[in-house]
């Protein structure tokens, strides 16, 4: 695995969380990528649930995502546009944005 | 290559003993997995004639195969048990499977390997059953009881952590109302026919899955490229953008045709339930889990008496029929009323507006008196409409003859449940749609000669009206059936029309044993998406059988089979799936006469007309015509040999 501290990352991963259904073909995609095997608890995404209005929100945990090497699964397998992924050689780290109801 | 070991959980409430087992490759490959092995499995554990509200009734818990991995949608887990509902006026109870989604349930029990969860037994007081991983526990749930649904699966998520899957039955359940459901995740309902009510009996307010499991298919690079090209392709469907801004509240085109309970002018339908009231009311769409085409809503009332109420599911299509049946003007009131059923008291909401339209009809021309009523007087309100709600949630007075169903009230007051006015009623039963508005499409037919009365995943393309014949040919011959058998289904004949609705009924069963057994979401057929062979691709690689679309057809015959025998010894049998009577009654309506009509609409069916298409339907089953039950060959040839001596005796 690469070490993402240092490496040359190829893109960025954006988060456009009011686009999440809640599906967790993200998780689901991650996890089999990294690991051959379906378990969210393996993948680099945290769904968060908030209780209130039962909407869910994807995390991209910053340490230990590699952007699959430049074709990032969890952008793949996301069908709503919640995670999108931007190619752009020479970025040093990845950027998750968090572009909500509120923006950031 | 390695075939995922699957495991069946038996948990005693009683005792509180716990046992794991690993399933045989040789059960997983006859009957496929999921609910297929789910049906054997309690062909043994179920004992015949118990009540279903006794703790010897089993709730078997079946994940489908392709549960929890990355398919274009795979999220159900379907429930087999013993019904609550009174199906006969002896008594009867039928065996039936009941489906849901979910984001959280389905995934969390693959993660727990809980492939099979068989619940037995009686808790001793009020509880929960959590389950985490191989550790599985009675958990004290006296503060839960008599608290609604929203307000403890709330209370669970916060306390169990935000991935725990849920099943939450309300207050109905717990005071074992036979109409009480449960509710999945917050946004699914599991279980018409009273699985609530079974929970209720257990003593089981409800059950929280965690798991930290992985989920595993036997080849991976198969699958992964499998899945992914199906996703790619259902990417490309034209109404997907509109379906997922919509979701369940899409089709209001459509519903109003098919589903018109003929009160009303169309127009007027249109003005108070339509799109409008649907497009103000929805805030968004949810997807259930792998699901790219989510659907499950979520919805806010504005204005009105309920300003501010939120939900989840779908309150749409179940407000404008029952809100048209009941004359009540504001569907925010009718809206209120499904909120109210499936975030508190976990109550049908079909069967229980129903049955309201029905007794306040019947007191108001005399055929209901104030004294059978216990005292109550009954008139066309929404204030006596909410009155017997409240009073059959919580099983009291009248309410508590409400609360056992329609035979009971055939039973106390003479009030046949074949005399109501809209949709028919099998087995005890109401059913959702009507075949008079809706015409005589497989679906309708499915609602009484499978043993519950429900869909329950059974949709296909004959779902959409005017759909071309090439279009329904298609689907089924990418099943694999032989060319002999489509032509069978597609010659066609004087009293079901261009296509043989009865021959064509027993596949779209079939085809629903398998779509059950693998946890395909109906959608995705029912819209052309996804079609037998693709289903095939992804259980091969995943289970590791290999398999084609024909073979899974047959192993979902296996598994219809082996469901009718378990309620042919409860003594189900011809008789029982008899075609509602009020579908040969003409509708009167303000848009003339409507009357039940084929699937293209060329003719009136009458009796002999469906006594020919159920003829047709049992024949090509292989059943016997008179009994409508398995023979002994078919059986035989299905390797059923097992269960001739009870399904034939």
């Amino acid at each position: 695995m690469r070490n993402i501290e240092t490496a040359e990352l190829p893109g960025t991963l954006f988060v456009q969380a009011q686009n999440c259904r809640g599906c967790r073909s993200c998780q689901l995609a991650c996890s089999f990528a990294k690991h051959g095997v379906f378990n969210p608890g393996k993948s680099m995404i945290v769904l968060e649930r908030n209780l209130a209005d039962d909407r869910t929100a994807p995390m991209i945990k910053p340490i230990g995502c590699d952007l699959c090497g430049g074709d990032p699964a969890c952008a793949k397998a996301c069908k709503y546009g919640a995670i999108l992924y931007e190619a752009g050689p020479g970025r040093q780290k990845i950027v998750v944005r968090l572009l909500g109801k509120e923006g950031s | 290559m390695k075939r995922p070991t699957t495991w069946i959980v038996r948990v005693d409430l009683s005792t509180g003993v716990v046992e794991r087992t690993p399933v045989e490759d040789a059960l997983n490959r006859t009957y496929l997995g999921g609910c297929g092995v789910g049906w054997r499995l309690m062909a043994d554990a179920l004992a015949p004639g118990i009540d279903p509200l006794s703790p010897e009734n089993v709730i078997c818990i079946n994940p489908g195969v392709l549960v929890g991995t990355l398919t274009p949608g795979t999220p159900k887990t379907t429930v087999i048990t013993k019904f609550a509902t009174i199906a006969s006026d002896d008594g009867k109870h039928f065996i039936g499977a009941c489906t849901t989604g979910g984001r959280y349930l389905g995934i969390a029990l693959k993660r727990a390997g809980c492939h099979h969860l068989l619940i037995t037994g009686k808790a001793p007081r009020p509880s929960y059953l959590r389950i985490c991983d191989q550790s599985i526990e009675l958990v004290d749930a006296s503060d839960y009881w008599g608290r609604g649904i929203e307000d403890v699966t709330i209370d669970l998520v916060e306390r169990e952590g935000p991935e725990s899957g849920t099943i939450v039955i309300g207050t109905s359940g717990e005071n074992l109302v036979r109409q009480a459901l449960t509710i999945v995740d917050r946004t699914n309902s599991l279980g018409r026919g009273g699985l609530g009510a079974i929970m209720g009996a257990k003593n089981l307010k409800a059950i929280v899955v965690n798991g930290t499991g992985d989920v595993e298919v036997a080849d991976s690079e198969a699958f992964i490229r499998a899945s992914e090209a199906m996703r790619d392709a259902v990417m490309q469907w034209p109404r997907r953008e509109h379906w997922i801004d919509l979701g369940l509240a899409a089709g209001w085109d459509t519903f109003k045709h098919t589903q018109y309970p003929g009160i009303w002018p169309k127009e007027r339908w249109d003005e108070l339930y339509g799109e409008k009231t649907r497009m103000e009311t929805v805030e968004d769409v949810i997807g259930c889990n792998s699901c790219i085409l989510g659907c499950r809503l979520r919805w806010q009332t504005k204005g009105g008496e309920f300003d501010g109420e939120v939900g989840f599911g779908s309150p749409f299509s179940k407000s404008a029929t029952s809100g048209m049946l009941l004359g009540i003007e504001d569907f925010r009131k009718m809206i209120h009323f499904v909120a109210d059923a499936n975030s508190r008291t976990g109550i049908d909401f079909y069967t229980t507006t129903r049955m309201i339209d029905f007794v306040t009809k019947m007191y108001e021309i005399g055929r209901l008196t104030k004294e059978q009523t216990g005292g109550l007087e009954l008139s066309r309100t929404y204030e006596t409409y909410q009155k017997l709600y409240e009073l059959t949630v919580n099983r009291e007075g009248f309410g508590a003859v409400l609360a056992d169903g329609w035979m009971r009230l055939k039973r106390d007051f003479g009030l046949d449940p074949q005399e109501y006015w809209y949709a028919g009623i099998c087995k005890g039963v109401d059913f959702i749609y009507d075949a008079r508005p809706s015409s005589l499409h497989p679906l309708m037919m499915t609602f009484t000669t499978r043993p519950r009365p429900h869909h329950g995943g059974s949709h296909t393309r004959t779902n959409s009206r005017n759909k071309t014949i090439e279009e329904i040919r298609e689907q089924v011959e990418r099943w694999g059936l032989l060319k002999e058998t489509i032509d069978r289904i597609f010659t066609e004949s004087d009293y079901s029309g261009k296509f043989n609705v009865g021959r064509y009924t027993r596949y779209m069963e079939d085809m629903m044993r398998v779509k059950n057994a693998v946890g395909l979401c109906t959608i995705y057929t029912y819209q052309g998406l996804l079609f037998g062979d693709d289903i095939a691709r992804l259980y091969t690689a995943a289970s590791g059988h290999e398999m084609t679309a024909l073979g899974m057809a047959q192993a979902g015959e296996r598994i219809s089979n082996l469901a009718k025998v378990l309620n042919v010894r409860e003594g189900f049998s011809r008789v029982d799936d008899a075609i509602p009577e009020v579908w040969f009654r003409p509708m009167e309506s303000p848009e003339g006469r409507i009357e039940m009509e084929d699937y293209y609409h060329t003719k009136v069916l009458t009796k002999q007309d469906t006594d020919r298409i159920l003829d047709d339907y049992y024949e090509e089953r292989g059943w016997d015509l008179q009994t409508g039950q398995p023979t002994a060959s078919r059986l035989e040839g299905l390797g059923l040999k097992e269960f001739v001596a009870e399904a034939t005796s």
